[in-house]
């Protein structure tokens, strides 16, 4: 059943597309393409449930071959485990809610079919991407949707903002696909394959290797993790990700919030097996450190798109912390939690634009005519053009209007800040946070300690800046009366996939993440390598005493410990008994709480100034503010660089590399016709003056050439090429 | 005999036009259309009836004597690198015929001719098997090439054809020189010369790899490797040889733009794989034996078109010039990949010659339907054409993705095999040239949002969507870079045979 399950999931969304594009073609449309695409994705989702049960403890790949060299052969194929099934589910599931929501948010767009269309090639590509079985595939699936990101986020091409964002996001990513590609070089090299499953797939290769020989693995792995810090937004090529919130608003839930962002993640976690130490380090504190500052960055945003946007960066690198500290469940964990409750806040802030849907006429006004009582007068906005449908300066007390996105919303907030028990996105950060200390106490290293306290002030962060965002737009009161006149709640079409997914911010939802034995981490061989720092999560054989749980890691001598094996799982599940997740727990709900706490005292009980605080602390306010100046970093150097180099090159390939030719030129028409004299005149300079006399002349020249030049030009080649036939003889 | 008649069909055919009453337009654009088509459907029979895992000469014509004075024969045939070559020429001869429809607005029955003409001497080209017709047919695409852009260019066509035929009737001289070096040396062993001498590559192929002879002699082949691969680099073309081929480019019509990008620089690279490779290993090796700058000298010139054309691509404001410096770019992947020598580096130099073929047609046959309806081709004259145009929007937008590298179309396949190989041989090379990728993507994007996106240019208003017959040229050439990114061993299958042979004779070295 798998083959034929896999296939239509595959399929259906492939040919949605298709029929769009042969009709395109000829110049024609498909009358319901919305209807087209979200059937074939609810046909996708379908069969993605049914996949739960073919799931088997020890999946074999299904591969053809695609590729065959002589001696090498490349095979594509499917591999499916429970990780696969799970990433079926929430992409197929998102999609689905995002194609019913996006039914009445395009509508009455002028491109509405194409917007279907180029959602079910996304929804194709990421699948592909999901279910393949091998790095090639993967890069292949991994491209495809950059593609589509490229034409979503570009889809309103009119606005110059939407065309630079798609560029710029196609090309950031791009930096780091180059950087997974030569690791995936390096791996081809190395073992002579891309797949990874198998008996002579990349993982079982890579056990092989004696401990000494993997400094370059962690190049490799390193190198890999390039795309998924292109891809996921990562430090330092998160940019393009807030800048592509340019495009539709389901585009930013589905693409830029819930599905392709975390194909980094994902890929990182299907890398798990060679990730060594040093790799997993580096990994780490990417993730950390993405998580730390782009909350930061959050935190002064107006927009309110692009407040969801960094926050989305910072819970992405909250996820590739967790993989870089081995807690592989948990990162995974939190990828699903995280795909649902930030699907819901970017729809539901998609539902708030369009309760403004009159204000869409005037995109292209050039300013949010912010208001002038505002906190943050002090900074003018450079370059950050706020449409004043997404701007929260505008907003307030829009929960009477919009009563069902306004719950929604609040549900994931909660959801995402942490709130305890109720929300799963708490379950999937404590099992973060308690991996994370779980490591740091294991390997005594300090490194985790900071990592787990960068993450413990991300997660602070994280609650103050959403509930900013839920009082500034729900609470007090409206800021622009002509606005908020204006707004009402959204039709069904886009409230019951809000409703839907908030439904899925519950724990009871996700249950098979709760079921400890579903997922698997599969083995890091060099991590239990006699050098290595910690153990990686499958061998859940700490101590049960010292209660890491299956997110910590353990002491090295614990991998020879089965005998704690039991105790562990005890231990693991998401409640995290041991003391790590205790402290871990205790400390996480005492940052959210006091985030939210602040967060109501600035924003809604205005007890505190933003401005006031913004101007004491005014340096950290311009860099949080500026984003930390990556943008300029990047746009006044590297991009000005590689331009003027390329006009550099350019200049020089038309002065000194043509001069030379055109020099050589010269001198043999001119100087060495002068000097050496009749044999050159007639070659050389005969050559060039028949050529103008023939195309100059003006009426006659097509007649000339037909009558005989080319019998002349032939005979002066081929007479040519006897001649030195003729000396050659001679010798 | 199959093969001579698609060889001379077209020749026959411009015999015909040549007696058609020269204001029947129409007349003479169908003729022309059907004698290039005849290519096309014997091209197809080849291709698929090649015997695919056969290594070896297919459908072998002579050899007949031709110039008994010197041993030159008649001789011609196919391999899987061949045919598959041979196809794509056939394929673009339909469509530049196509695509020459409505803009060829003077002397159209001269132009038809010349184009047959050239037409002939790329099928030749491909399909001999005697050094000296080779060469023969290597310049008789040069004639027509000439007139075609000198007289139906734009601007500054007198010069830009000049500058064509000097500079490869330049690589010529060179590459006759050593061709007769090898003639002269073809009967020498052990320092006796007896017998006869010969062009017969095949048999200059075997003898160059005899111990003792005067072919085989690494010092002697590394003269002659220099002086073919100097001629064939002119016409890939290498820097710094490559001046020639924006200034060709920016004035050809769109149909010969199509086939210089698409056919001639193809017969740069398979004059290299058949006669520099195959016939010189010795010599290659001096140049990709890893060792010095010498020994990575090739591997390096790839790395420099490929950088090199796309920074220069980068700084383009010309669309056409644009597209010609990333041709550039992209064939030095071919020569990158054709360096590494090994088994993924020389199949994806092929696929990857096949490939650009495809895509660089399409970009100029894109850039033509533009310039037919804007009459110029400055990127930044434009701006938010897609809201006009969007189908023809949509069709380059995926010639741009190919070309590119955008896995799933056919660009990436050639690529991403040509790193492969080359990775595994050249490392920091390599990884340098992999710059080349972003670069790439950048131009490409940047000129799709000067030209497409944005708010419309208010003078472009009424400008009419691509048309029937413009999609018609575009189609198929569409088509094989889907076909070939989702299954490209539906190319490679017909020369891996042939790459896995050269592969072993390069290796035992």
């Amino acid at each position: 059943m798998i083959v034929p399950l896999i296939s239509i999931i595959l399929l259906a969304p492939l040919a949605a597309f298709a029929i769009f594009a042969l009709l395109g073609l000829a110049k024609r449309n498909f009358p319901r393409q919305d209807y087209l695409s979200t059937v074939a994705m609810l046909a996708a989702l379908g069969c993605s449930l049914l996949l739960i049960q073919e799931v088997v403890s020890d999946p074999k790949p299904i591969t053809v071959e695609w590729l065959s060299l002589g001696s090498v052969t490349f095979s594509m194929g499917f591999y499916l485990d429970s990780v696969t099934v799970i990433m079926l589910i929430v992409v197929t599931l998102v999609s689905s809610l995002v194609h019913i929501f996006s039914i009445g948010y395009m509508h009455g767009d002028p491109r509405y079919s194409r917007f279907f269309a180029f959602l079910s090639l996304f929804s194709f590509s990421m699948l592909f991407l999901v279910v393949s079985d091998n790095l090639l595939g993967i890069y292949i699936g991994w491209e495809l949707v950059g593609l589509c990101s490229y034409l979503l986020i570009g889809f309103w091409f009119e606005k110059d903002s939407a065309a630079n964002a798609c560029k710029k996001a196609f090309l950031t990513t791009r930096v780091g696909d180059i950087g997974m590609f030569i690791g995936m070089m390096m791996l081809f090299a190395e073992f002579g394959t891309l797949s990874l499953y198998g008996d002579s797939g990349i993982f079982e290769e890579v056990t092989t290797l004696e401990s000494g020989q993997i400094a370059w693995l962690s190049v490799a792995g390193i190198l890999i993790f390039c795309g998924a810090v292109g891809k996921s937004a990562q430090v330092p090529l998160h940019t393009w990700l807030p800048d592509a919130m340019e495009g539709p608003t389901p585009v930013s839930a589905l693409i830029h919030a819930a599905t392709m962002v975390a194909a980094g993640v994902y890929l990182v976690a299907r890398m798990f097996p060679i990730l060594t130490p040093t790799s997993s380090l580096v990994i780490a504190y990417v993730g950390g450190i993405t998580a730390l500052v782009a909350a930061t960055i959050a935190i002064v945003r107006f927009d309110i798109k692009r407040v969801l946007a960094y926050s989305t960066v910072s819970q992405l690198g909250y996820m590739m912390l967790a993989i870089g500290a081995g807690s592989y469940v948990a990162g995974l964990f939190h990828l699903t939690t995280h795909a649902f409750f930030k699907a819901l806040l970017f729809l539901g802030s998609g539902s708030v634009i369009h309760a403004f849907h009159a204000m869409h006429a005037h995109h292209d006004d050039e300013h949010a005519e912010s208001d002038e009582h505002d906190d943050h007068s002090l900074v003018h906005e450079h370059g950050s053009e706020i449409p004043p449908d997404q701007d929260m300066r505008n907003m307030g007390g829009l929960r009477k209007k919009m009563p069902l996105t306004f719950i929604t919303m609040l549900i994931a907030t909660l959801s995402i800040s942490g709130v305890p028990f109720v929300f799963s996105g708490f379950w999937s950060k404590d099992a973060i946070l308690g991996g994370v200390l779980g490591q740091a106490m294991a390997s005594n290293s300090p490194h985790y300690y900071i990592l787990f306290g960068m993450a413990l002030i991300a997660a602070g962060i994280t609650a103050f800046y959403m509930f900013r965002l839920i009082f500034m737009t729900f609470f007090g009161e409206p800021r622009n009366q002509e606005m908020h006149d204006m707004a009402h709640e959204s039709p069904w079409v886009m409230t019951v996939p809000l409703i839907v997914l908030a439904a899925l911010s519950f724990p009871a939802v996700n249950i098979l993440w709760f079921n400890e034995n579903y997922i698997e981490p599969p083995p890091q061989h060099h991590i239990h390598s006699p050098q290595r720092v910690y153990v990686s999560p499958d061998s859940k054989t700490a101590d049960a005493n010292s209660g890491i749980s299956l997110f910590g890691i353990s002491e090295a001598e614990a991998a020879e410990d089965e005998s704690g094996h039991d105790a562990e799982h005890a231990s693991d599940g998401h409640h995290g008994h041991g003391p790590a997740h205790t402290i871990a727990m205790v400390l996480s709900i005492c940052v959210a709480g006091l985030g939210i706490l602040l967060s109501w005292l600035f924003y809604h009980k205005r007890r505190f100034s933003a401005e006031a605080v913004a101007t004491t602390f005014r340096p950290a306010y311009n860099l949080f503010w500026n984003k930390y100046y990556f943008d300029e970093f990047y746009d006044g150097v590297l991009v000005a660089l590689t331009v003027w180099k390329s006009r550099l090159f350019a200049g020089f390939d038309l002065s000194v590399v043509d001069g030379i030719v055109n020099g050589v030129g010269t001198v043999t028409r001119d100087v060495l016709a002068a000097f050496i004299g009749f044999f050159d005149n007639r070659v050389v300079d005969g050559l060039v003056n028949r050529v103008a006399a023939v195309t100059w002349s003006a009426g006659g020249r097509i007649r000339r050439i037909q009558t005989g030049a080319i019998q002349t030009y032939l005979f002066v080649v081929i007479g040519g090429i006897v001649l030195i036939i003729l000396i050659f003889r001679l010798f | 005999m199959l093969l001579s008649l698609m060889i001379f069909v077209p020749l026959l055919g411009m015999i015909v036009v040549l007696l058609l009453p020269r204001e029947s337009d129409e007349l003479i654009k169908r003729v022309t259309l059907g004698f290039t088509l005849i290519p096309l459907i014997i091209a197809a029979y080849l291709f698929i009836n090649y015997e695919r895992s056969i290594f070896g000469i297919q459908y072998p014509h002579g050899p007949v004597d031709w110039i008994t004075a010197f041993n030159i024969k008649y001789y011609i045939g196919i391999d899987g690198l061949s045919v598959t070559l041979i196809l794509l020429t056939a394929l673009l001869g339909p469509i530049c015929v196509l695509a020459s429809w409505r803009n060829i607005e003077k002397g159209l029955k001269a132009y038809m001719a010349l184009f047959l003409l050239l037409e002939t001497g790329m099928l030749g080209f491909f399909a001999s098997l005697d050094l000296f017709l080779f060469f023969v047919f290597f310049e008789l695409t040069l004639l027509p090439m000439y007139f075609l852009i000198g007289v139906w260019g734009g601007p500054r066509r007198e010069y830009a054809a000049i500058k064509f035929f000097l500079y490869t009737l330049f690589g010529s001289v060179l590459m006759l020189v050593a061709m007769i070096a090898v003639y002269l040396n073809s009967n020498v062993i052990n320092g006796v010369a007896e017998g006869v001498r010969t062009f017969d590559i095949l048999t200059l192929i075997s003898l160059a790899a005899t111990p003792g002879h005067a072919l085989a002699d690494p010092g002697f082949q590394m003269w002659v490797f220099l002086g073919f691969f100097i001629g064939f680099a002119v016409k890939v073309p290498i820097f710094p040889f490559h001046t020639w081929l924006p200034d060709a480019h920016v004035e050809a019509p769109t149909a010969i733009s199509v086939i210089l990008a698409g056919v001639l620089l193809k017969m740069g690279t398979y004059g290299i794989v058949r006669v520099n490779m195959a016939m010189f290993p010795e010599g290659l090796a001096i140049f990709t034996n890893g060792v010095g700058i010498v020994g990575n000298s090739l591997a390096l010139l790839g790395f420099i078109n490929i950088v090199y054309g796309s920074l220069c691509a980068l700084a383009q404001t010309d669309f056409k010039k644009l597209v010609a410096y990333s041709s550039i770019g992209h064939m030095g992947f071919v020569i990158l990949g054709l360096a590494a020598g090994n088994s993924e580096g020389i199949n994806g130099a092929i696929l990857q010659m096949f490939n650009h073929g495809v895509i660089s047609a399409m970009l100029f046959l894109l850039v033509g339907v533009l310039y037919d309806r804007a009459h110029h081709r400055e990127i930044n004259g434009f701006g938010g054409i897609a809201t006009k145009m969007p189908v023809y929007t949509g069709i380059t937008t995926l010639a741009f993705m190919a070309s590119l590298g955008l896995p799933g179309l056919s660009g990436f396949v050639g690529e991403a095999l040509s790193l492969l190989g080359a990775f595994q041989e050249f490392e920091l090379i390599t990884i340098l040239s992999t710059i080349g990728i972003v670069v790439g993507a950048a131009y490409f994007l940047w000129t799709l949002q000067r030209v497409f996106l944005g708010q419309l240019n208010p003078k472009y208003e009424d400008l009419p969507e691509i048309n029937k017959r413009e999609i018609l040229t575009l189609v198929p050439l569409g088509i094989l870079t889907i076909v070939l990114g989702i299954w490209p061993n539906f190319a490679l299958d017909m020369f891996s045979e042939s790459v896995t042979n050269l592969v072993n004779v390069l290796e035992a070295i």
